[in-house]
């Protein structure tokens, strides 16, 4: 089935969407339809903030506003539909269609709590959650959206942790991880972190239908200033995480680890060259479940390594200036930086010189 | 620059990092004028104000009096005002053990360091009484924070009559835990083999500083975290969108009248930093101009701070002054953008749309 997208160009211009592809409109539509698509959020030169859907070839297919900065976008293949959220302590979260059918509707935080950047569908695409920060108590909350009556907020459930980063559906399709990565943050202060002496991140899974603690996991400690914020899966169903060290930078603690449901959290070691070129700051965590691989970025460290999901070798690393978006693409990974570079896993780059491209980018994945 | 893993298991180490920026020569000329111009000396007042503070705390104790609790009090002030000017920098030998939240941890949301001082005061917490012993205590009830409660808080008075004995011993070993942090501050950037040589001399092998971007990158990072903790921490903290949203009591040093000075000392030490690292002059002559607005935007910076001194809840019920906030911020956000952007750009360093400003 194939929707006539480019006769409704100028509503959805309306709408706030607007198209900036130079491909030809035939070209466009196909390309929607049949390959992979990705999107990330992205700040203009001019300051304006947005999300763009990008081609494998990283070409800008078509754009949609964001009011503020965004931070990572998930997507329903059920639907189609994707949500970006605000960047912490933003207050919205934006619904398209990355096909442009349809306009985006803006979801606006209740009062007391804001997004932290990212959230993930139900399996069949009813329900929303996202995590977000009940501020006056110091409290992670997963606030829980109706997708099919408008995003209306119908519930919550605590992350059982302070400062809820990424949180992930696992493959039994019941299960949410959350990624608490333990900062105190109020929005009356900004982005200050509040409690880094006593700061103690967490790794939860949490039962979404019911909202129960399933297990609830912390590091040692020694390592208590290790911030657990991002995460993937690989196709063992192994929880891979990335963290950040708020500890003083002449700390080296390893900062990728590995979670197993009914097991103790593992962390990586890695060769210390590898190590010291994160700048004890991983920015994004992807799996590529067809190659068997794992990769993490360092903005901070201009470096994006790949790790071997069985054995945990690292088999690569990369020095690429700010690099933080990661998602898989073929045998590799699709790459994004801070500087607005789109690299291919073939290494073939493609620079917009109007945007840089924030932490996150997804692959939208067609519905099985 | 192959990200796949396609072929052998090669791996591609980071030997050629990022863009080639900055050569390390004169990333060196800038760090070594930070270090020498302004961090040194900075800790070096910091300590100089702490040991003058036990002194006049001390003194208040053996002789209790009105005069020399106002000795006390002004000394808590000029402790401040060094604290602020210096405390801009916010890595090394600061990060480690905790320093930085223990010479001040705020904001204090939940009153957590105000409800163990007040704790402490009433159990007359002998543990408190000793700087050593006091060091391994809560970090909200060993610094500049609880101090302020200590010497300007309910019950302060009673400091110029002998019966607050035991407050006073507690203020005096706040000033001694202070001034034993400042000690290792000062020492720990005097090092001639410490962190000041490790950053002001980048290489490959380095395990902080791979080369001159990245140490110039440190002190890029002072610039725009110190803005925007003036702007969104400092300032927005307490001034609220409107009047009705104002919350005086949320001001940093509302108590002894500092908030001002300190955010004044923030700006100041951000201008003098610019000037004695010469990070400004390191640019191509055309684009002198950047350090100019820089500059300009401090000049105004300092003349609003100034305008606007005074108690909070006086300065904000005051519309001409609450302007002159508003304002401050609005300058504030304009060398953010001077510094993030302008400067940033002209030195080849990454501003750091995804790095500096991470999630």
């Amino acid at each position: 089935m194939k929707r006539p997208l480019i006769d409704r160009r100028d509503l959805l211009k309306a709408a706030g969407l607007t198209f900036v592809s130079s491909l030809a409109p035939a070209a466009l539509a196909a390309t929607l339809e049949t390959d992979a698509v990705f999107a990330t959020a992205y700040q203009q030169r001019s300051g304006a903030y947005g999300v763009a859907i990008l081609s494998e070839a990283g070409r800008i297919l078509h754009t949609v506003d964001l009011p503020d900065r965004g931070h990572d976008i998930t997507f329903d293949a059920v639907s189609g539909r994707s949500v970006a959220f605000a960047r912490q302590p933003g207050t919205f979260a934006v619904v398209f269609d990355p096909k442009g059918r349809e306009a985006p509707l803006t979801i606006r935080s209740v009062a007391g709590r804001h997004f932290f950047g990212h959230g993930v569908f139900s399996p069949d695409g009813a329900l929303l959650y996202a995590t977000e920060n009940d501020f006056e108590n110091a409290a992670g909350m997963v606030g829980v959206y109706d997708a099919r009556a408008n995003f209306e907020r119908v519930g919550e459930f605590p992350t059982h942790g302070v400062g809820p980063h990424e949180l992930l559906l696992l493959d039994d399709g019941r299960t949410i991880a959350i990624a608490n990565g333990g900062i105190e943050t109020h929005p009356d202060f900004g982005r200050a972190k509040l409690n880094i002496p006593t700061m103690k991140p967490s790794f939860v899974l949490a039962d979404r239908t019911t909202g129960e603690l399933i297990e609830k996991h912390e590091l040692p400690a020694e390592l208590h200033k290790l911030s657990i914020r991002h995460m993937d899966i690989d196709a063992a169903g192994t929880v891979w995480f990335g963290c950040q060290n708020e500890g003083p930078a002449t700390e080296r603690p390893a900062l990728v680890g590995r979670a197993v449901r009914g097991k103790e959290l593992a962390l990586l070691e890695m060769p210390d060259k590898v190590l010291s070129g994160f700048r004890n700051y991983i920015g994004s965590v992807a799996a590529n479940r067809q190659a068997g691989t794992v990769a993490v970025t360092s903005p901070q460290g201009n470096c994006l390594v790949v790790m071997d999901a069985a054995t945990g070798d690292v088999v690569s690393a990369t020095a690429l200036t700010e690099v933080c978006g990661l998602a898989p693409d073929h045998a590799g990974f699709m790459a994004t930086t801070g500087t607005g570079s789109v690299i291919e896993p073939d290494g073939t780059t493609a620079q917009d010189d109007d945007r840089v491209w924030d932490n996150h980018v997804l692959r939208m994945a067609p519905a099985a | 620059m192959r990200i796949n893993i396609a072929g052998g298991l090669l791996l591609a180490f980071l030997s050629s990092v990022a863009t080639p920026g900055l050569a390390n020569e004169k990333a060196t000329d800038i760090v070594t004028g930070a270090i020498d111009g302004f961090i040194r000396p900075g800790y070096a007042a910091f300590h100089q104000a702490t040991g003058e503070l036990i002194e006049a705390e001390q003194a208040l104790c053996a002789a209790p009096s009105q005069q020399a609790l106002d000795a006390a009090r002004q000394s808590f002030g000029k402790t401040v005002d060094a604290w602020s000017t210096i405390e801009i920098i916010r890595f090394g030998p600061v990060t480690e053990e905790n320093r930085l939240e223990r010479v001040l941890f705020w904001p204090d949301r939940k009153s957590t360091g105000l409800k163990q001082v007040q704790a402490a005061i009433a159990a007359k917490d002998e543990t408190a009484t000793e700087a050593s012993s006091l060091a391994k205590k809560s970090v909200a009830m060993q610094g500049l924070g609880a101090l302020e409660f200590v010497l300007f808080g309910t019950g302060s008075e009673g400091l110029a009559q002998p019966s607050e004995a035991y407050r006073c011993a507690y203020g005096a070993a706040i000033g001694g835990n202070l001034d034993t942090i400042a000690g290792e501050l000062e020492t720990a950037w005097a090092e001639p083999d410490g962190f000041a040589r490790q950053w002001a001399n980048p290489g490959p092998d380095d395990p902080l500083y791979r080369d001159g971007t990245e140490a110039v990158t440190e002190l890029m990072d002072v610039f725009v975290t110190g803005f925007e903790l003036v702007r969104d921490v400092r300032i927005g903290g307490f001034l609220g969108e409107t009047p009705a949203d104002d919350k005086p009591k949320q001001a940093l040093f509302w108590r002894s009248a500092k908030t001002l000075d300190s955010i004044a000392a923030n700006l100041a030490g951000m201008k003098e930093l610019l000037e004695v690292s010469g990070l400004g002059r390191a640019v191509r002559e055309e684009a002198g101009w950047i350090e100019n607005s820089a500059l300009f935007e401090f000049g105004n910076a300092a003349n609003a701070a100034a305008a606007a001194n005074g108690p909070v809840a006086e300065v904000l019920g005051d519309p001409a002054r609450r302007e002159k906030l508003v304002y401050l911020g609005l300058v504030t956000s304009s060398l953010s953008d001077i510094f993030g952007t302008s400067l940033s750009g002209e030195l080849g360093l990454t501003a750091g749309f995804s790095s500096l400003d991470g999630d």
